[in-house]
């Protein structure tokens, strides 16, 4: 499933809402949320990672692993929240949006 | 777009995130199955991306490499930094001297607040203020926070009472002048408010840095004592900085005093400051905060208009202009945008050649490096690259280039530097390797590294991958290459052909100059400039003091005749009256012509040897109580009588209800100013009916006038020690040095010309010899096979000759076209012939002397080791 330009950078916040993930956790985590609909490339993950951090919308920090192994772990900043809220409620008015044009499925309405 | 982080521009700052970055792509890639992460690297590569300044990477390496590759290349290194050197470096002369004539901003705080208000009549342009209509324009005015006014006069200065008095360049200047200018005295103090209230109250001085180092030998004690100037104790009060060189752009002056002083300094004349007649001041203001130059001519517009409904008689149809200052000094002197738009032409156009020299030598090598781009591209590096790494190497080159063309800029500007006027008072153009030269020269080296590296990087970035990559062979992008080289070469012999015409014209005008007669003798005549008003003398009494000095120096052994002019031929120092001829029909608007003249007495025109055409001479019964009487030009009565007897016709000088004067004689024109003028009317009026106090006084020698050189001196000396004596020199001396200056002027075109011949030579004979031995082959065969030496020369010469007389062909049609406008005003009055025959005959030959030398080698080659050559 491919995603829409900038969802990416929505969907990493929104995870690390729950608490510091490393780059690896995150994406594990947003596949099963999704229920394994949303597999994304760690090949577009790690990139958007860095910009998020370079904007300041995440930081991170050398941690322990729940295996014991080094990993680097991102948390969400105040602005990042902030970010959140703000592309949270833009996201519902485009789906709120793309719903009222959509309207029911006239495939099925005819049949 | 987000700003990128300025940290990441270091590269340690880069590689420690380098490392933490591929620390934690290894721990993540341990945690996930195998290949379940993707590639690993792209997602690394990508990751870089958002650091911004990658890039620099990648130009540090390639600045590695270039600098690697030129040294490997000396001698293209060599051939491409010399042409651009002098290319550049003749731009950064040039503009140096234009610098110093017009753009340089005046040397004062913030100059770019600074404008010009002057007054502007029918007649005249830019004219001078009054010192009335300056007090109410200060008083009234609010687009200025300050408006200075100042006038620069001659006067005879003595630092002791006992030293005998110097002309020197001085300024008067009003109260505020160094306030608002923002000029801190390097010792002692500005003027203050008050002292510029009173006429004649302040006799006080502020010494010019340059006098104050070269006469007082830079004693910070001089101030607080008193030197003497026209006659008048002044104290010093303190020395101006050092980066204060004056209003002028030529002159520096010596002192400064107030303005409320002229009247004491200026005797005979009525107080000045009260005279609302007497425009000749100077005024400057700074803008006041919120004003722009559009506010300011709006309200000296009204304010002008003011001044006209309340002195009718003084400011009638006298609008008051404020113009930025690089405005004004145009207005005031067009003849130096022209010298100045003239050699900026020049010069631009043998940098051009310069560069196609370089442009060309470019698209050679690109053919040997063929092979290397095409590996590079093959391998992936885009084409952007290719073009970032060739243009860092013509960067590379053009900085070279720059820094040697300071060494050529700054040998040009020692030969401009010679330029002198013909009086005692010094031009100082102050051309120095200064700030905005360098600024200049690096624009320059810049901009031309552009112009060569462009056009060869974007066309080596197109080989065509296959072939280059096959052999080394002419594939098709090599053969535009050599299209491209023809064009250049052709393009570069027909610039140097319309340098060529120009210089010749000049050169062949200035023979013209000097080979003819200028109108008046200059040999056995020396002259001397006296200001007895210096002494404070009335016109009355400079008039006896005149008297007795000619009966001192008739009576001197070896003097034939005395003659009195207030201004000579060829000197600086020209005088001028306004006309209102009788029956002229001036332009609407206009009720006066301002021409040359001044008065003579007697024996001057039998002096000169200035022919009198028809009338008579001034003579003895022209006294100051006889009717008026003036002698004109023949250029004179044939502008403003044409076709009509001018004798017994009279002239209103100054004004309508001026004196009128009557014609009894014209004089044959000769040269006032420059030698190769146009004719321009001249009036002369006697001296006994136009007392003067600065005049020239000339004698008439029989043998060597230098000899009476000292004899003069004490002359002047005898009749009174404490007149100044100026310009003391043989009349050929002012005829010399003028035509010095059109030497230097005409050497600097000629250099020019040269420059660009030889620049366009050098390309021709690279590119001849280029194509002879990318033809070795070819022409070994053709001699295999019964082609004589003869033939082969033929054949590579015909090939030089082709573009030799394109060159040419499209270079008289671009002379036809500029030749015109560069060889316009008054500068040279060359002759057809040179630019039609002589120029292109002399480029031909050179031409064929370039291609000569390779096609000798292309004859001489042995058949069988070019048949074998690769």
């Amino acid at each position: 499933m491919d995603l829409l330009q900038g969802t990416l950078d929505m969907l990493v916040l929104r995870t690390l809402l729950f608490g510091p993930l490393h780059g690896y956790g995150i994406a594990k985590a947003i596949r099963s949320t999704s229920n394994e609909a949303l597999d994304i490339e760690f090949g577009s993950l790690y990139p958007a990672l860095k910009r998020l951090e370079m904007k300041g919308l995440i930081e991170s920090n050398w941690e322990k692993s729940e295996l014991n192994r080094r990993a680097r772990y991102y948390r969400l900043t105040q602005s990042g929240r902030e970010q959140l809220h703000a592309e949270h409620s833009k996201w519902a008015e485009f789906v709120n949006a793309i719903g009222l044009v959509m309207g029911k499925d006239p495939g099925k309405a005819e049949g | 777009m987000n700003w990128p982080n300025l940290k990441y521009i270091f590269p340690s700052r880069r590689r420690a995130e380098e490392r933490e970055m591929l620390e934690e792509l290894e721990a993540l890639a341990a945690m996930a199955e195998p290949g379940e992460l993707g590639n690993l690297t792209l997602a690394a590569e990508n990751a870089r991306q958002t650091w911004h300044f990658t890039t620099f990477d990648g130009t540090f390496a390639d600045l590695r490499y270039a600098l690697r590759t030129l040294r490997r290349q000396p001698g293209f290194v060599a051939v491409a930094v010399i042409s651009l050197a002098l290319g550049i470096g003749a731009n950064s002369a040039i503009f140096s001297f234009a610098d110093a004539l017009l753009f340089r901003p005046l040397p004062i705080a913030h100059p770019g607040e600074v404008l010009n208000v002057s007054n502007s009549t029918p007649e005249n342009a830019s004219e001078g203020l009054s010192y009335p209509d300056y007090r109410d324009l200060r008083a009234s005015n609010h687009s200025f926070e300050g408006l200075v006014a100042y006038r620069a006069p001659q006067m005879g200065v003595s630092l002791s009472s006992s030293a005998p008095p110097q002309m020197r360049m001085t300024m008067m200047v009003s109260d505020n002048f160094f306030n608002v200018l923002g000029i801190t005295p390097a010792l002692g103090r500005a003027f203050l408010d008050e002292e510029g209230k009173i006429p004649g109250r302040d006799p006080i001085a502020i010494l010019g840095y340059d006098f104050w180092s070269t006469q007082c030998g830079a004693d910070p004690s001089v101030v607080g004592r008193t030197l003497r100037l026209n006659g008048v104790d002044f104290q010093i009060v303190g020395v101006a900085p050092e980066s204060f060189t004056g209003m002028e752009q030529l002159f520096r002056p010596a002192l400064f005093v107030p303005l409320s002083m002229w009247g004491r300094l200026s005797p005979g004349s009525e107080n000045p400051v009260e005279d609302r007649a007497r425009h000749d001041l100077a005024v400057k203001g700074r803008l006041a905060t919120g004003a722009s130059l559009q506010s300011a001519q709006a309200e000296f517009d009204a304010l002008g208009r003011n001044l006209e409904r309340s002195w009718p008689r003084t400011n009638l149809n006298r609008r008051v202009a404020v113009r930025t200052e690089i405005k004004a000094r145009i207005q005031q002197t067009p003849f130096r945008l022209i010298v100045v738009t003239m050699l900026m032409v020049l010069v631009g156009l043998v940098l051009i050649i310069a560069c196609a020299n370089v442009a060309s030598l470019l698209l050679a090598r690109a053919r040997a490096r063929g092979r290397e781009v095409a590996i590079r591209l093959s391998i992936g590096a885009g084409r952007l690259r290719l073009v970032r790494q060739f243009m860092i190497e013509s960067l590379v080159v053009a900085l070279l280039a720059g820094v040697a063309a300071l060494g050529v800029a700054s040998a040009a500007m020692r030969f401009l530097s010679t330029l002198q006027v013909p009086n005692d008072i010094p031009i100082v153009l102050g051309l120095a390797l200064d700030s905005r030269l360098l600024t200049f020269n690096l624009c320059a080296a810049l901009v031309s590294c552009v112009l060569f590296g462009l056009a060869p990087a974007l066309q080596s970035s197109r080989t065509e991958l296959v072939p280059a990559l096959k052999s080394g062979g002419l594939s098709g992008g090599a053969r535009s290459r050599v299209i491209g080289r023809n064009i250049l070469v052709v393009g570069q012999i027909a610039l140097a052909m319309v340098l060529l015409i120009v210089s010749a014209m000049y050169v062949d005008g200035l023979r013209w100059i000097i080979g003819s007669n200028p109108g008046f003798r200059t040999d056995h005549l020396i002259s001397m400039g006296l200001d007895p008003g210096a002494r404070r003398y009335t016109p009355a009494q400079a008039h006896d003091f005149y008297r007795d000095l000619s009966a001192r120096i008739h009576a001197l052994p070896g003097v034939r005749s005395v003659a009195l002019a207030e201004a000579l031929p060829y000197s600086y120092a020209q005088t001028s009256v306004a006309v209102l001829p009788e029956g002229f029909q001036f332009p609407k608007g206009q009720t006066k012509a301002t021409v040359m003249g001044g008065a003579i007495d007697e024996n001057y025109l039998p002096a000169l040897r200035i022919e009198l055409l028809r009338g008579r001479p001034f003579g003895p019964a022209d006294r100051a109580a006889s009717p008026r009487v003036a002698i004109v030009n023949e250029e004179f009565a044939k502008v403003y009588w044409p076709n009509q007897n001018a004798l017994g016709k009279h002239i209103r000088l100054n004004s309508p209800d001026g004196p009128p004067v009557e014609v009894v004689g014209i004089a044959k024109t000769c040269r006032y100013l420059f030698p190769s003028e146009a004719p321009r009317p001249y009036v002369y009026l006697p001296y006994e009916q136009n007392q003067r106090s600065r005049m020239a006084l000339i004698a008439e020698t029989f043998g060597d006038p230098t000899a009476l050189a000292a004899p003069l001196r004490e002359a002047v000396h005898a009749a009174d020690p404490d007149v100044p004596v100026f310009d003391l020199m043989p009349v050929a001396t002012y005829e010399t040095r003028v035509i010095s200056n059109w030497r230097v002027f005409l050497q600097m075109v000629t250099a020019v010309g040269m420059l660009g011949l030889i620049l366009a030579m050098v390309g021709l004979y690279g590119l001849i010899s280029y194509s002879v031995s990318r033809r070795t082959q070819e022409i070994g065969l053709r001699m295999a096979v019964g082609a004589s030496r003869e033939d082969v020369l033929r054949l590579v010469l015909r090939q030089g000759l082709i573009l030799a007389f394109t060159g040419i062909a499209i270079g008289s049609a671009l002379a036809a076209l500029l030749a015109p406008v560069l060889t316009s005003g008054s500068i040279g009055q060359g002759t057809r012939y040179v630019a039609t025959f002589a120029v292109p005959l002399a480029l031909l030959a050179v031409s064929l002397a370039a291609c000569y030398l390779p096609a000798r080698r292309a004859a001489r080659l042995d058949p069988i080791r070019a048949l074998r050559h690769e």
